[in-house]
């Protein structure tokens, strides 16, 4: 099939947010949809798939003209979206199997009443098929969240889909299971469906797609393959401006141990990590996603049991037992979880940003909501989050901006050693160099940085030294030359023990 | 949300306040008076009472259905302790059996992972089962004067329980609006998880709401049984749903995070108003309970579609200037 867009505008208010886009894409094709939060990508998404009317402008399918008025019309024309938050498309409380058929019509595992056999049987199947490793039986809220993404993409391919469109499929994935991803990317594109892939990850994106397609305010900024670009030209292209470096690493590191791990143990999670943690150093972890890295930051956090050994901070021994305790130390975690764990969404920017540290702005049980203000505001413009006052509310705030207050929480609590866990998961370029330019900011004043990261290149490029752990135990470091991703993907991929 | 919107959230109740007072005044001439007004807010008093512990619970995203079966609870501990051991051990008896009360809600929720919802019931049933047990029934009377007086007495002009909710309703909104105890029941109704890892005590926070809430429906219960003399022992059954409606109508929001005391405050002297409206219209007793469903659903029906109505009142103040409405803001996701 091919999908052709012609001057597609699209305003909510007076807020115009897509500025007449062409797009052109061919069964067949992999098309990558990049740009920054806010660019026009997700809008762009809802207004092919029908969520979205379009304020102007037509959509043809195969040369003829059609008018999605809801998400019912794209599916019969075989238009399947896996949206970011895929976990809307779930139903939690019921088996693979039932997921997976939820919206099926044609009534071959009968009409009033079920044929579960029947039903498990295709399943599994389909599972086989496309080279999942799933019990059709299981039920879907006992799933990990990569498999619960795994499954919402088998869903949308198992509909006989002539068109996919990808919406930030491997926010939540390792890198195992990008590659799994992938092929069935490729398998799709093969068998002749026309495929539209949005990502923040450029590497990946350049070494999947056949096309790239940038867009910048509502428009399309640039429109290139992948032979005939760079990953520099389509940063500049999605930022509008040239950007020298994007990973801009500082070296802080000294040699004054902040944090020291001795045969720390968690059972079930992770076994007998030693490690230690210099002031003003990034410590990057890899690992494939299960490997016990967030396992390990969580139990320095006091969230998971520490079942033997013992963590040093400042050379004085440290118990892990609440979030309050490891705070009061100097440990600071940024969850990798904004939504669920981070954020009081309906709350100003302002406490959100003095949720950890309110004891500084209260006296006598008051707080003291001038001084907190001002705080929010002085955070607000250093790290740049950009809303109206810090009295808005957070939810009305991008992704990259959202991460930004949540870090800007713990940059209030001045931590000795900063736990972050996917700390641009889901954000823009901007905010992301924004936030690396918080972690050379933070190193520079000596703050020890653990970084979990299933960014490849991020943990890479920002470490000064990596780990890698693999099934709850440290088997490499790396360091100086040996940091690359080639050798963290070594390390951390089970291969690498024959 | 910013400031202004959460003003709107709370003026809506406002606004219902006034047109339905503005309706009363057309249609009866009792209404504007000084001592119907009074009688109104003595009412509304015990209602709105019971409502501002409620907003702490709902606002922290629970639910607490015993306030009705604690208040009549707690007026008969009042009342039996009152004539033996004075006044003043009256009223701490009741307010401490309310807080014990609230205090075993809390731990129900918070230790023993159970529902509010579910805890809150077994506590309504058991405590109005314990009522009737120790009254077996009866009225529990009072003949104590200072206890009558506070029932029953003016302090300029102004009835005893008015002030006594007054000074409630700013006690308890001071310390919503403005204490850290209050920022940490926003941040943990809105996000349980995000506030846990901010190192709130999470925990104790769910607790101290139930505590308030026992102990505010201890307060009611004394001045219930103040004004009338005697302590009735169903004095409470089914208040606990006019409390919720209030806290409901007063823009408070039950999937927790959002709310506010004021709001509360309006939706209870709303809801007295429409009460006592619908007794000077000489309206069916058994319709007042209609009309007062039809008001919660009206109130959430223009929460939920502050947007659309919005949009048709922004069309209306180009025709007609100067109209206004209050709505949420809302922001289109992309």
């Amino acid at each position: 099939m091919q999908l052709k867009l012609r001057g597609i505008r699209k305003q909510f208010g007076e807020n115009e947010v897509l500025k007449g886009i062409d797009l052109t894409v061919n069964g067949g094709e992999v098309v990558a949809l990049l740009g920054e939060n806010g660019a026009g990508k997700s809008t762009l998404t809802r207004v092919i798939s029908g969520a979205y009317q379009a304020n102007g402008g037509t959509v043809e399918i195969d040369g003829s003209l059609v008018d999605f008025r809801k998400p019912q019309d794209a599916m019969k024309a075989g238009i399947q979206v896996i949206y970011q938050e895929f976990k809307h498309n779930l139903f939690p409380q019921l088996t693979v199997a039932e997921n997976l058929y939820a919206g099926d019509r044609s009534g071959r595992h009968g009409r009033l009443w079920s044929n579960r056999a029947a039903m498990q049987k295709d399943a599994d199947a389909l599972l086989k098929s496309i080279g999942m490793a799933m019990s059709p039986s299981a039920i879907v809220g006992g799933l990990s969240v990569p498999q619960q993404q795994m499954l919402a993409i088998a869903k949308a391919i198992g509909e006989d889909a002539s068109m996919v469109i990808f919406d930030e499929p491997t926010a939540a994935l390792d890198q195992a299971e990008v590659e799994a991803l992938f092929a069935q990317v490729r398998r799709l594109r093969d068998e002749g469906v026309a495929i539209i892939y949005i990502s923040h990850r450029l590497t990946e994106v350049f070494g999947l797609v056949d096309r790239l397609v940038v867009l910048r305010d509502g428009v399309v900024a640039l429109e290139t393959t992948p032979d005939e670009s760079s990953e520099r030209e389509v940063v500049q292209a999605m930022v509008g401006r040239a950007v020298e470096n994007f990973y801009p690493k500082e070296q802080h590191a000294t040699d004054q141990t902040v944090l020291q791990l001795r045969g720390l143990s968690s059972a079930g999670h992770f076994s007998d990590v030693d490690l230690q943690v210099h002031a003003g150093e990034v410590l990057g972890i890899g690992g494939v996603q299960g490997c016990g890295k967030g396992s390990l930051l969580r139990s320095l956090y006091g969230l998971l049991p520490v079942t033997s050994g013992e963590v040093l901070l400042e050379e004085v021994t440290f118990r892990p037992t609440t979030p309050r305790a490891a705070i009061a130390s100097g440990l600071c975690y940024l969850t990798p979880d904004r939504q669920n764990e981070g954020l009081a969404v309906q709350q100003s920017i302002a406490r959100n940003i003095s949720m950890a540290t309110l004891d500084a702005v209260t006296s006598v049980g008051m707080v003291n909501a001038r001084a907190e203000e001002a705080r929010g505001e002085k955070m607000r413009s250093a790290l740049d989050i950009k809303a109206r006052s810090v009295n808005t509310a957070v939810s009305a705030l991008s992704g990259g901006n959202q991460q930004k207050v949540l870090l800007g929480r713990w940059l209030m609590a001045d931590p000795k050693v900063l736990l972050m866990e996917e700390p641009t998961r889901g954000v823009d370029v901007g905010a992301k160099a924004e936030i690396y330019r918080v972690i050379n900011e933070q190193t520079s004043r000596g703050v020890a940085i653990v970084l979990v990261s299933s960014d490849l290149p991020e943990l890479v490029e920002m470490s000064d030294r990596v780990i890698v752990m693999r099934e709850g135990r440290v088997v490499a470091e790396l360091a100086g030359n040996d940091i690359n991703q080639e050798s963290v993907l070594h390390h951390a991929l089970e291969s690498a023990a024959s | 949300m910013n400031r202004l919107s959460a003003l709107a959230l709370q003026l809506r109740a406002v606004w219902m306040l006034l047109g339905v007072a503005l309706i009363l005044f057309i249609a009866t001439p009792y209404f504007l008076t000084s001592s119907n007004f009074m009688a109104i807010a003595l009412t509304a008093s015990i209602t709105a009472l019971l409502a501002i512990g409620e907003t702490f619970v709902i606002i922290l995203g629970e639910i607490d259905l015993s306030v009705g079966a604690m208040l009549g609870f707690t007026s008969v501990i009042t009342a039996m302790v009152l004539p033996h051991s004075g006044l003043v051990m009256g009223l701490l008896a009741g307010l401490g059996a309310g807080a014990a009360a609230g205090l075993i809600n809390g731990l129900l929720v918070t230790k023993v992972n159970m529902p509010s919802f579910i805890a809150t019931l077994a506590s309504l049933s058991i405590l109005s089962g314990l009522t009737l047990y120790l009254t077996k029934g009866n009225p529990v009377g009072i003949s104590s004067d200072a206890f009558r007086l506070i029932g029953t007495g003016h302090i300029l002009g102004v009835p005893v329980p008015i002030w006594i909710l007054l000074v409630c309703a700013v006690v308890f909104g001071i310390l919503l609006a403005r204490s850290r105890f209050g920022r940490q029941v926003y941040a943990t109704g809105d996000n349980f998880e995000a506030a846990h890892l901010s190192g709130m005590p999470v925990t104790s926070v769910k607790v101290a709401a139930f505590v308030i809430s026992g102990v505010l429906a201890g307060v009611a219960g004394f001045i219930l049984a103040a004004r009338l003399g005697t302590a009735q022992p169903s004095a409470g059954k089914g208040l606990e749903l006019t409390a919720i409606a209030a806290v409901i109508i007063g823009g408070t929001s039950l999937l927790g995070g959002r709310g506010a005391v004021v709001g509360t405050v309006i939706g209870a002297l709303l809801l007295g108003t429409i009460d006592n409206g619908l007794n000077l219209l000489d309206v069916s007793p058994f319709l007042q309970d209609v009309v007062k469903g039809v008001v919660i659903l009206f109130a959430v029906f223009i929460d939920r579609n502050a947007g659309p109505i919005r949009i048709i009142v922004q069309s209306l103040k180009r025709v007609v200037p100067g109209a206004s409405f209050p709505g949420k803001e809302t922001t289109p996701t992309r």
